[in-house]
């Protein structure tokens, strides 16, 4: 069964890398976000600290939620969504394999092309922009731990998210919202530290935060090892919690599947 | 091959039936999904909701941002909200056109009596679209209302939504034009210019490098959208900068037809 999950990943790997152009424009814009959101915070913060943020520790913020959204927004969503939506997912109901577990090695293959760019991008970014170092080694350690549960949690997010095209007839409006709960609540918007009790609360208690938020406190040492292994804990609850979760929902929507013609 | 079979001698006013019939349609589709419609503006009405938490938490550290105070600033997002909004409803199929072109799907649009990016423009209504319009312009009256803008302002305020939307669906329609070229099933090019909006131009433009504000002037307008209309509002720009919002609009939509129809012309269908 796993040589199943490989070539689903394979070609979904291909088939991010089929379209080179594409490909590369969309990793080469998305250095334009980063650009933008250091222009702000640079002037926002100056020479002071915002947040209990100083200026090398927001350019260090900013650059993990530049690689952690270039990974994240790489996934084969689009494909999956296109399945509910143009009834293909008739043909993978006769098929005897699991329909998340080869959608989620579609995604984590699509995710998986975007990794050679991420990393250039994000080592381009740290030799241009200088951002403070890690906390220690082990905070460094602790945060690549923390960055590899992105791939299961982009997973788990999209996967939920293309769930509700079995109610809606577009995919568009959904990765508009996602693409808006995921920039703030993560905090790649504003960081959580800035945000007031109840809300930072709210954000606590979803996953997106560990988009974000996590690796880089993790990263500047805003949490020490205890609270980081927690943290990573945390993430790891929700990457099973979200497989197990759109489950249910799947079971649940599966009955409501309009093929057309059918 | 599309000039061939897209007669130049189609009138304004058939175009515009083809357009409104077409829209209509889609309506119509839309009455008959009511929870799709409901579950769509919800997502819509969510992004705005999430746009003014953001500007709230960052007023609430900071009294002013290059100058620009809160209310101006609901107003920046939600002219930008409205405009972006707009497109999804009225031409939320340009969005296909790169699938289109994929697999071969725009032959048969050529073959009909109607503009090819009409027909592709109306194969789809956002219904997000609903929700981002309504609660935009919530924001903006809000905006509009506490920054202290009087009744007299409001002709430029329906000025500025009109060249917005015309601005913005044109710009989305060039950019999801790249595709012709640039194959792929996906819109990046307009995919990027939306995200680099919602990063960059929600913000005042003084906070970036001299070319970004040359860029969004004057090479691809999107400061036309809201930047513009916004700050001559509010008095961080002179009046006569409103002069450039129906000029950018023109301009906007002249580039964007310009740069469709060499798309079609270099379309060479799927297969060959």
């Amino acid at each position: 069964m796993a040589s199943v999950d490989v070539a689903l990943a394979t070609i979904s790997f291909k088939r991010k890398i089929a379209y080179k152009t594409t490909w590369l424009f969309s990793i080469l814009f998305g250095g334009w976000s980063l650009l933008a959101g250091l222009a702000v915070w640079s002037h926002l913060i100056g020479d002071g600290e915002l947040g209990g943020y100083d200026w090398p520790a927001m350019k260090a913020y900013l650059i993990i939620g530049f690689l952690t959204s270039t990974l994240a927004w790489a996934g084969a969503d689009w494909e999956m969504a296109n399945r509910i939506l143009d009834g293909l997912i008739a043909v993978d109901l006769t098929k005897p394999i699991d329909f998340q577990r080869a959608r989620a090695a579609e995604y984590i293959g699509g995710m998986t092309a975007s990794v050679p760019a991420a990393i250039l991008g994000t080592v381009a970014a740290v030799l241009i922009f200088q951002p403070a170092a890690p906390a220690s080694p082990l905070a460094a350690a602790l945060t690549v731990l923390s960055l590899l549960f992105i791939f299961p949690l982009a997973f788990g997010v999209n996967y939920l998210a293309t769930m509700a095209c079995f109610v809606t007839q577009r995919y568009l409006g959904i990765q508009w919202a996602r693409d808006c709960f995921l920039a703030f609540f993560s905090g790649m918007m504003v960081p959580l530290a800035l945000m007031p009790g109840w809300l930072q609360g709210i954000a606590w208690g979803l996953p997106f935060v560990h988009f974000t938020t996590t690796p880089a406190s993790i990263y500047l040492g805003r949490v020490d090892a205890l609270g980081a292994l927690g943290l990573i804990a945390a993430e790891a609850a929700w990457a099973l919690g979200l497989w197990f979760g759109t489950r249910l929902v799947w079971n649940r929507l599966v009955k409501k599947v309009t093929v057309h013609g059918g | 091959m599309a000039d061939t079979l897209t007669p130049d001698r189609l009138t304004a006013r058939h175009v515009g039936a083809v357009y409104r019939r077409a829209l209509l349609a889609q309506i119509r589709a839309i009455t008959e999904y009511p929870g799709d419609f409901w579950v769509m503006a919800s997502a819509g009405v969510m992004w705005n909701v999430l746009q003014f938490a953001f500007l709230t938490v960052l007023f609430a550290a900071v009294p002013e941002v290059a100058g620009w105070r809160y209310h101006e600033m609901l107003m920046l997002s939600g002219l930008l909200t409205v405009a972006a909004g707009s497109t999804a409803i009225l031409c939320d199929g340009i969005w296909s056109t790169g699938q289109m072109v994929l697999k071969g799907e725009i032959d048969y649009r050529m073959t009909r009596p109607a503009p090819v990016v009409v027909q592709v423009a109306t194969t789809h209504i956002g219904m997000q679209g609903f929700g981002e319009v309504g609660f935009g312009l919530v924001m903006v009256a809000y905006g509009w209302i506490g920054a202290g803008l009087g009744p007299a302002s409001l002709p430029l305020v329906l000025l500025g939504i009109v060249c917005a939307v015309v601005i913005e669906c044109a710009l989305i329609t060039l950019f999801c034009a790249v595709n012709f070229w640039i194959k792929g099933p996906m819109s990046n090019f307009a995919f990027v210019m939306l995200d680099l909006q919602h990063h960059a131009m929600t913000m005042p433009l003084g906070l970036f490098p001299i070319g970004v504000k040359v860029v969004t002037m004057f090479v691809v307008p999107v400061a036309f959208v809201n930047f513009v209309p916004v700050a001559a509002l509010s008095g961080h720009l002179a009046p006569w900068w409103v002069i450039g919002m129906p000029v950018a609009a023109a301009a906007s939509v002249l580039a964007a037809l310009g740069v469709y129809r060499l798309g079609l012309r270099s379309y060479d269908s799927s297969g060959h």
